[in-house]
């Protein structure tokens, strides 16, 4: 790259399966958390922040362009920009993407980005055609088209759309995200069994992992918590107690009958937030701050909606053939957990050359992703997946085991819902 | 003279504003009213006006009332009947014109400064935070009485102004209109249209206002009634004026406006030439005097943009709250998450009740919630410009504090201390910059309590000192300059009065008979209550650290440290002195074991016992010379501890009892109840001398 990117520091906060203990905490709340956190940490003037970049994929209604409101709330001056970015499951990525490709084109040293997402709060929606009824109802002038008009509503009506829902479905493939899951799971033979093992072991990795994560945390505060803990400073996702028996006793929920994919064997609903700093070379000088890396290049990916959960593999290829990095350059890899039979493909289609050769136009394989270093920590299984947060705290986690291990690089990357991939090459040097 | 008061005909209407030359406020004193007078005259003889507006040219305050000097200077009747009456004489001139008539507010109008917009037809205000409106009189022992007991019944009903003039509350613009004291509202900058506005619409006719069916016997005499029965129980028969104001607002329904006027004046005669008026007046004023503090001429510019607050406990929580809904930003640092979610959680409450008294928006109280932040970690703190720690009060606690944070803060202006007792002096020791090191006191609960003791340490330099005054008054608060001394001005005194109470407690009287004795003396609240807020385990800690320090105290009995053994700590612990349940209380049933079974006999002089305590060491502060003057024991005692304002503070409360009387009753105490009675040299000397606290003009 043009430039060198620096990823200086990054906060996060602990993430809660929705409806746990973060539920009633805005999505506002959790990102304006992580930004200060990472401000005060870094002792940052905020003024020299270029933007705000942070990813949210569903934004609530009453924050359009979130990044703006918890840049404002989190005591960044009124005069930086901020923008909220939406690449799906990658937000988290274009986020710190956006940030990179405006520092390479010389506008700004100093960039704030990273992600959040309260799934608790998603809202349930009425349909068009039931808010079309409300429509007519309010226009109407007097009582008997008052009456007309409430004589359309249906007891369907009132059934409402769930936004959560909606957002796990492609509408252009008419699958939703779990399917797709099933079909890869199909595609490279992966049976039950290989995805709880694989579910079983991202808990157990992320619960070993816990003073680890702990280090990259900070705690969210609960003023209004009834009872309980006056704050939450741990993930609440991993189960000390999962069992294998427990896994499979659970039901296929996309196939009933024949189906692999459990709820055990996805990621988690999660609520969270992560700020990463980004700076350039010259940023970084007139800061005086340590970074904790180096972005070395990037890369999307399109490939079948059908089969979205092999993006990895795509988007591994393409920044390969960008900057010349390959699989055994990694010293630890993440694949974003979004589904274990999805995880368990890519590995499978890295060493097939027949997938390579037809999918990639490669006459090699990828190569193989070990499952030592794979997702040394846990992964979204255990930890949950907010969605619009998931890629910067993946960047977050693996630099901070990069620095862990004194190991030099690392490859992040992650499957994104509507067919995309994303990888992100870092350095700890 | 400069003008106050300027006069422009513009399109037909008048425009009256006020502009007191050299004065952030515009007031009513003698020369206001003479110019305001001629200036009637003017716009009346001029054929030209059909209307009249009055305004103000002041960004806070439209007119701040009347000039309380002439009340407490010369109350003499003669006085005092000349001051009434001129304004009396002026506001029914306005209410008389035969033009239309809007009073334009944009900031405070109080007292005869909402009295003077009652006598205009319309009332229009700015939606601005600087705005409000009211009648405080009640609150200084008088009544309003330039028409205002007369006109506000008639305008808005008997039940709203007797709310209004017996709470003597301060009501913001959006609450006003709601409750019908103005009519109409829009920004700062439109008023004046707004104003024009109404005179157009209304065609040249006066308004009239419908007699209110509240207003109309039998209604009004039950009204009257139960407004009664609340403000005895309320004031327990200590403060006449919210009584007398309710008699002349009641008459007043049933009589011609001239008859009115003339029972407000008889009444603020009556009520300005009694000691409780006289008393309160003297609070506004000392709480006026408080406002202009500074340290010699030092008046340096004290703007931090990032405070540091150490401990998130009930003391730094609660400064954090204060600080943070007043605009500033607040690092709040405490040892681990569980401290701070437990600070941040009492900080929600104080705005969330804020906003249910609608004192704050929503959005102004997240806002303020918002430039809290949480740390425990060692972050950089380079960019802190001023510190206040608020820790544990344990000495080497604090020392070891103060050193690790001094290195960390190289560019804080001070490093402030809200310790309650504890020597300025022994936490400054070993630090670099000693003189960097102030005594900065807050009070419990912090958004209530305006007193703020600033302690300065021998070491403390002036200009450091200085800015602890400025910051202090900057926030709102009211600072009093402490010398570093044991318990320094309020605890010092108020201490012994907790022990007395608990060895009174001790000798067999009841939890009730000892409070309610103090609250008929007309303290907000009596001293085993009082113990039970403050934490028994705290109140244990200083007691017996106070005592180490400070001689004639009274002697320590085992009753704390029994009942912090049994996790009784008071109020936060839900037992004390009493049982706290869901918002009730309740004498602790248990307590009885600490007690002889007789209750004793000599229950009238528990007041005694535990006033002349407070006397006592009042007298002994002064002699110390931990103040520089006695006004400042009462002002500190009255605005610390709510110590019954309408008896002047513990040595006004000395003076009006007789010095001699004092020394004698607690000589007699003394030799029933222990040496610690012994009135200290001071009053002694004080007797010899014929001697009082304040002249008798004061």
């Amino acid at each position: 790259m043009k430039e060198k990117i620096y990823i200086v520091d990054g906060v996060r906060t602990p993430f809660a399966k929705s409806g746990t203990i973060l539920a009633d905490t805005t999505a506002m709340d959790l990102g304006k958390t992580a930004v200060s956190m990472l401000l005060a940490k870094t002792g940052l003037a905020p003024e020299k922040i270029e933007e705000v970049i942070l990813g949210c994929v569903g934004q609530p209604a009453e924050a359009p362009n979130i990044a703006r409101v918890i840049a404002l709330r989190a005591g960044i001056p009124e005069s930086v920009p901020a923008v909220t970015v939406h690449r799906n499951c990658a937000s988290g990525f274009e986020a710190v993407t956006q940030a990179a490709e405006k520092m390479i084109a010389g506008r700004g040293e100093v960039f704030l980005v990273g992600g959040v997402e309260s799934m608790s709060q998603l809202p349930l929606l009425y349909s068009y055609e039931t808010a079309k009824k409300f429509g007519a109802f309010v226009r109407a002038k007097n009582v008997a088209h008052k009456f007309q008009a409430a004589s359309q509503f249906r007891l369907s009506d009132l059934k409402p759309e769930i936004a959560l829902q909606l957002g796990l479905s492609d509408p252009v493939c008419g699958l939703s995200m779990g399917e797709t899951a099933e079909n890869v799971s199909r595609d490279f033979n992966i049976s039950r069994e290989e995805q709880d093992s694989f579910a079983m072991r991202s808990h157990q990795r992320a619960i070993a992992a816990r003073p680890n994560l702990d280090a990259e945390i900070t705690p969210v505060y609960l003023p209004r918590s009834k009872n309980g803990k006056p704050y939450l400073k741990q993930d609440n996702g991993p189960r000390e107690n999962q069992t294998m028996e427990a896994l499979a006793k659970l039901r296929p929920v996309f196939e009933p009958n024949t189906g692999t994919v459990t709820a055990g064997n996805s990621s988690q609903i999660t609520d969270g937030a992560v700020a990463l700093l980004l700076m350039t070379e010259k940023g970084l000088k007139e800061s005086g701050l340590t970074p904790l890396g180096r972005l070395l290049g990037y890369d999307y990916v399109g490939l079948d909606p059908a089969r979205m959960g092999l993006g990895p593999i795509h988007a591994i290829h393409r920044v390969e053939q960008r900057v010349g990095l390959s699989l055994k350059d990694a010293s630890i890899i993440e694949i974003n957990e979004a589904f274990a039979a999805q995880v368990l493909a890519c590995q499978k289609a890295a060493v097939s050359l027949e997938y390579c050769k037809k999918n990639l136009g490669r006459d090699s394989a990828l190569g193989e992703i070990p499952d030592e270093i794979l997702n040394v920590n846990g992964g979204a299984i255990a930890l949950g997946h907010p969605v619009g947060v998931t890629g910067s705290r993946l960047v977050l986690t693996a630099l901070k085991e990069l620095h862990r291990r004194q190991a030099d690089k690392a490859l992040v990357t992650l499957c994104v819902g509507g067919g995309q991939g994303g990888a992100l090459w870092l350095t700890r040097n | 003279m400069d003008r106050t008061i300027t006069c422009e005909v513009r399109g037909g209407i008048a425009f009256l504003t006020f502009d007191r030359p050299g004065s952030a406020a515009n007031i009513f004193d003698q020369a206001t009213f003479e110019q305001l007078n001629s200036l009637l005259d003017q716009v009346e003889n001029d054929s030209s006006v059909r209307g009249l507006v009055i305004a103000s040219a002041k960004p806070k305050i439209f007119i701040a009332g009347a000039d309380l000097s002439g009340f407490s200077k010369d109350p003499s009747p003669e006085n005092l009947s000349k001051i009434v009456d001129q304004g009396q004489r002026i506001f029914d001139r306005i209410a008389n014109l035969k033009f239309p008539t809007v009073a334009a507010i944009h900031g405070v109008a109080l007292g005869g400064g909402f009295e003077i917009a009652l006598a205009c037809d319309y009332r229009i205000a700015s939606v601005d935070s600087a705005t409000k409106v009211g009648l405080p009189e009640t609150t200084l022992g008088i009544i309003p009485a330039w028409g205002g007991c007369t006109r506000l019944p008639r305008l808005v009903g008997l039940p709203t102004a007797l709310e209004v003039i017996l709470s003597g509350k301060q009501y913001p613009t959006r609450q006003a209109q709601k409750l019908g004291l103005v009519d109409d509202s829009t920004y700062r900058e439109r008023l004046e249209g707004l104003a024009t506005k109404k005179i157009v619409d209304s065609h040249g006719r006066k308004r009239v206002t419908k007699t209110h069916f509240s207003n109309i016997s039998p209604l009004a005499t039950v009204i009257a009634d139960r407004a009664k029965k609340k403000t005895i129980e309320k004031t327990r028969g200590h403060y006449p004026a919210p009584l007398k104001a309710l008699e002349v607002v009641v008459n007043g329904l049933k009589s011609p406006t001239a008859v009115s006027l003339e029972n407000e004046k008889k009444a603020i005669i009556d009520l300005t030439n009694g000691e409780v008026a006289q008393n309160l007046i003297r609070v506004f004023f000392l709480q006026e005097r408080a406002k202009k503090l500074t340290v010699g001429d030092l008046k340096p510019e004290v703007k931090p943009k990032r405070v540091l607050v150490v401990g998130a406990g009930l003391m730094g929580s609660g400064i954090a709250q204060w600080l943070s809904a007043r605009g500033l930003n607040v690092v709040l640092k405490d040892i681990g998450p569980e401290p701070l979610g437990k600070g941040l959680q009492a900080i929600d409450r104080v705005y969330r009740d804020a906003v249910k008294r609608k004192i704050l928006t929503e959005v102004d109280a997240r806002a303020g919630f918002d430039r809290i932040l949480p740390i425990y970690d060692d972050v950089p703190l380079t960019n802190v410009d001023l510190a206040i720690e608020a820790a544990v009060e344990k000495l080497d606690l604090k020392k070891q504090l103060f050193s690790q944070l001094e290195p960390k803060i190289p560019n804080t202006l001070l490093i402030a201390s809200n310790t309650s007792g504890l020597s300025i002096d022994a936490i400054a020791d070993g630090l670099a910059h000693p003189e960097k090191v102030v005594g900065v006191h807050f009070f419990n609960p912090v958004h209530r309590m305006q007193l703020v003791e600033i302690v300065r340490g021998s070491r403390t330099s002036e200009t450091v000192l200085a800015m602890a005054v400025q910051f202090v008054k900057s926030i709102g608060k009211l600072p009093v300059l402490v010398k570093d001394s044991p318990g320094f001005l309020v605890n010092r005194i108020l201490l012994p009065y907790l022990v007395e109470a608990i060895r009174i407690f001790s000798e067999g009287h009841s939890v009730e008979s000892i409070d309610r004795a103090i609250l008929d003396f007309g303290m907000p609240m009596g001293p085993l209550r009082l113990n039970d807020e403050v934490g028994l385990d705290v109140s244990q800690h200083v007691g017996s650290d106070l005592a180490a320090r400070v001689p004639h105290l009274p002697p320590l009995n085992n009753i704390l440290p029994r009942m912090v053994e049994k996790g009784w700590l008071g109020k936060k612990s839900g037992a004390g002195f009493y049982v706290y349940r869901d918002q009730s209380e309740s004498p602790n049933p248990e307590l009885k074991q600490f007690q002889p079974s007789i209750e004793p006999t000599n229950a009238d002089q528990l007041t005694d016992r535990l006033i002349f305590t407070m006397v006592n060491e009042a007298a002994r502060v002064l002699e110390e010379k931990v103040v520089t003057e006695p006004a400042d024991v009462d002002f500190g005692m009255i605005m610390g501890t709510g110590w019954a304002p309408f008896r002047g503070g513990p040595l006004k409360y000395a003076d009006s009892v007789g010095i001699s009387t004092v020394v004698s009753r607690l000589n007699h105490l003394a030799g029933k109840f222990g040496e610690h009675f012994k009135p200290c040299t001071l009053l002694n000397e004080m007797v010899n001398r014929g001697g009082k606290f304040f002249d008798a003009k004061r």
